[in-house]
């Protein structure tokens, strides 16, 4: 029986060993979620899935949904058919060559009861395609057109020829559950996307200065959780009043450590939101160097107020570097709205560019951190924002 | 919640909402058809042409209905270019419909001049008057600044004009003017004037164009042919109703007195509250009060500078107790500065440190003495917290 299927391929969950099922239940479960709204049925063979009965007047939105599934490399449009020779060729010359001028066949032979090899099948397929279309070429190392044919373990063969690329990555869940930093910069959002690429279920926390910043500053947040949701499934997103702090300190302590007790206090609040949540790491978008507060004497000092793992995945990246993935998964327009986040209220003229803890921790004593800490995690605003 | 960002935009009349379903729902004719009822309507719109003529106090000319004031100043200017060696005069005042498209025609290769403000906010005539020439096409000067209330003389404008090009298209923005300064047209040589029917109790989505020559206007878009050609598409026959009932329920001279008492009333309530003093942009003192800048412009509007606080937080903090104030032009307090008050001369700290009041004719002293009194309050408690 010959029908049309996506046929999808996953990456790395191959080298997972006897983990390598449950990576792929945990994928084949974000695949149906993300296509909660539509109906289909996914199939697994052997390093493949297969999408069938889903509508075919929808199958570019499902490729765009699919194509932001972390787990997935690739998502052909294909035929099924029966594995035969015969059906095989007889497909072959149903492909609309219109404009073509060389080609390539792919074969894959995973049905290794196949009687030819890939190489066998690439070269007696490629004669196939000749006969019909005479004055064409067959180009092996730039065609303009690549045919793939995959013969499959469960019977079945998959003919097409277009592979759209997918976010790659690990399953999401697969890796746990992590706290992100979420400031409404074009920073932040991208690191969550890249925790929850390797796995990691995200939620985030925002921290806001109402009045001293603006009701639309936190709707950007929203607004930029909704966004990384798309990839990162559904966000818890903690806002956290900072106002109180942020008076304390401006009263209590040195200007120019302003924003280095203000980080260690919101490390502080994240680690305690975080170890309620039973989220095993926090997620910052911190990239060396790239203002006072991250340099690495900074960093360091907001770091020792922590014993959970702080994942920071780009902090070898450059601003442009982050500006590019930013675009990419659709949260840069957002981030660049020019409202001011909390961090920016009592800026100090010239912040310390090499703290140390020693000094900080001095500083600290003029506050009262623990009650700090507690009334703002006590006074929290939780929403569930879920655009998966 | 009381209401003091009236420059923005205000709110709607609710007689207007009968006149909506009216022109909706029972005489929705398009105005060009051909049955009896849309010729009905067509009539009606000419009646409501003409009446707000009448108000704009002009001799002659039309009106064309628009979505907005934006297009009505874009269309006041593009409509008037012309190829060859003319010279476009704007005011660094103008609202960004104006200012931002006069940027974008220097980039296009057209002259253009900017003329700078004097310290009172209203445009310099001095600098008017030497670049004014025979080479001028248009100049265009807003009636009434959104951002300080100052009150541009139409009347000096228009005799330089007359004296320097009067070839030249004298165009007015006049969106916080219209249905706010009693004036008319009649004593001007204004030939063109932007209006939109928010800014006095009228629904949104609805704004127009006087034209005195419609033959000295080119349309911007091609379409059906409506409105003389000018302004191709049906006309929104129920909002244009609607900003028309607007006017008719507006009379701006005893509004205009009733604001004057307002604007006074709500300053001496501030004055007396002990926090706050007169004060004008020159002469700032480092004394942590609230400077009311009064332009002696527009009774509509004001400028309050909350020293050493950001305009922005006072604004966030009063949302909260209920009282509505602005940063400037919604168009504009997106963006970091104010390029307004700059021009005319305002420290960087005082622009951050600005608020916008604008009134509408119908506060009432309660209202008022308790916005003054929240106000006082407010800029206290933040002062303590920041300072």
């Amino acid at each position: 029986m010959k029908r049309k299927v996506l046929l999808l391929k996953f990456g790395e969950l191959f080298l997972k060993g006897r983990n390598r099922h449950d990576f792929i239940n945990l994928l084949k479960s974000n695949i149906l979620n993300k296509l909660k709204d539509l109906s289909c049925k996914l199939q697994e063979t052997q390093g493949r899935l297969v999408l069938t009965d889903y509508d075919q007047s929808q199958e570019s939105v499902i490729i765009e949904k699919l194509q932001t599934v972390f787990g997935l490399i690739g998502v052909a449009d294909a035929v099924e058919i029966d594995t035969s020779l015969e059906e095989i060729k007889s497909e072959l010359l149903n492909i609309d060559l219109f404009g073509v001028t060389s080609f390539k066949i792919e074969s894959k032979r995973a049905d290794k009861t196949f009687p030819l090899t890939s190489m066998e099948l690439d070269k007696l397929l490629g004669g196939v395609v000749l006969d019909k279309e005479p004055n064409l070429k067959v180009d092996l190392y730039n065609p303009q057109l690549k045919i793939f044919v995959e013969v499959r373990t469960n019977g079945k063969t998959y003919i097409y020829k277009n592979l759209h690329a997918c976010a790659g990555g690990l399953p999401l869940s697969s890796g746990g559950k992590g706290l992100l930093l979420l400031s409404g910069g074009i920073d932040s959002p991208v690191a969550g996307y890249l925790m929850a690429k390797r796995g990691l279920e995200i939620e985030a926390i925002h921290f806001h200065s109402y009045p001293y910043t603006s009701l639309q500053a936190k709707e950007k947040v929203i607004n930029l959780a909704k966004e990384i949701s798309t990839y990162c499934g559904k966000i818890r997103l903690h806002i956290v009043s900072f106002t109180e702090i942020q008076e304390q300190i401006h009263k209590n302590c040195d200007a120019e450590y302003m924003i280095t007790i203000m980080r260690r206090i919101m490390m502080r609040i994240a680690q305690k939101i975080a170890i309620k949540n039973n989220l095993g790491a926090i997620i910052t978008g911190e990239s060396l160097g790239q203002v006072a507060s991250q340099t690495m004497q900074s960093i360091n000092v907001t770091n020792s107020v922590v014993d959970l793992p702080v994942f920071r995945p780009v902090i070898a990246f450059d601003k442009e570097q982050i500006m590019d993935l930013a675009r990419k998964i659709g949260t840069y327009e957002t981030s660049i709205l020019p409202y001011e986040d909390c961090c920016t209220v009592f800026l100090p003229k010239n912040p310390v560019i090499k703290p140390t803890i020693k000094r900080a921790e001095l500083l600290e004593k003029n506050l009262d951190i623990e009650s700090l800490v507690n009334e703002a995690v006590a006074n929290e605003e939780i929403m569930e924002i879920n655009q998966y | 919640m009381i209401y003091l960002d009236n420059a923005s935009t205000t709110k709607m009349f609710e007689e207007c909402l009968e006149v909506c379903k009216e022109f909706s729902c029972n005489r929705f004719f398009n105005p060009s058809a051909l049955s009896s009822g849309a010729l009905e309507v067509s009539r009606l719109l000419a009646k409501a042409e003409n009446y707000i003529l009448s108000r704009l106090g002009a001799k002659e000319g039309n009106i064309l209905f628009t979505g907005c004031a934006t297009e009505s100043n874009n269309l006041a200017i593009r409509g008037s270019l012309r190829t060859g060696d003319w010279e476009y005069v704007f005011s660094v005042g103008e609202h960004p419909s104006v200012f931002n498209l006069a940027k974008k025609l220097q980039l296009e290769g057209f002259k253009v001049h900017f003329i700078p403000l004097l310290k009172n906010g209203q445009v310099d005539y001095e600098k008017l008057q030497e670049v004014l020439n025979e080479r001028t096409r248009l100049v265009s000067v807003m009636h009434v600044s959104n951002e300080t209330g100052a009150v541009n003389d139409l009347q000096k404008i228009s005799t330089l004009k007359k004296a320097k090009c009067p070839k030249a298209i004298l165009h007015v923005d006049g969106v916080q003017g219209f249905m706010k300064i009693p004036f008319s047209l009649r004593d001007t040589q204004v030939d063109l004037y932007s209006f939109s029917g928010h800014k006095f109790h009228g629904p949104k989505g609805v704004g127009g164009l006087y034209v005195k020559n419609k033959a000295g206007l080119k349309n911007l878009f091609e379409g059906g042919g409506q409105q003389y050609g000018l302004r191709s598409g049906t006309e929104n026959v129920s909002a244009i109703m609607q900003m028309c009932k607007a006017i008719q329920l507006i009379d701006e001279k005893s509004n205009y007195q009733k604001t004057l008492h307002i604007k006074d009333f709500f300053n001496q309530q501030l004055v007396s509250s002990g926090c706050a003093r007169f004060g004008d942009v020159d002469a700032l003192s480092d004394d942590k009060m609230i400077v009311i800048n009064d332009f002696h412009g527009s009774p509509y509007i004001e400028n309050l500078v909350f020293q050493g606080v950001k305009g922005e937080t006072i604004l966030h903090a009063l949302d909260e107790k209920g009282i509505i104030v602005g940063l400037g032009s919604a168009c504009s307090s997106k963006k970091a500065g104010n390029r307004v008050l700059q021009e005319i001369g305002f420290e960087k700290e005082n622009i951050i440190s600005s608020v916008r009041i604008s009134f509408n004719a119908y506060l009432s002293d309660d209202e008022l003495k308790i916005a003054a009194k929240v106000i006082a309050e407010v800029f206290e408690n933040i002062k303590e917290r920041v300072l």
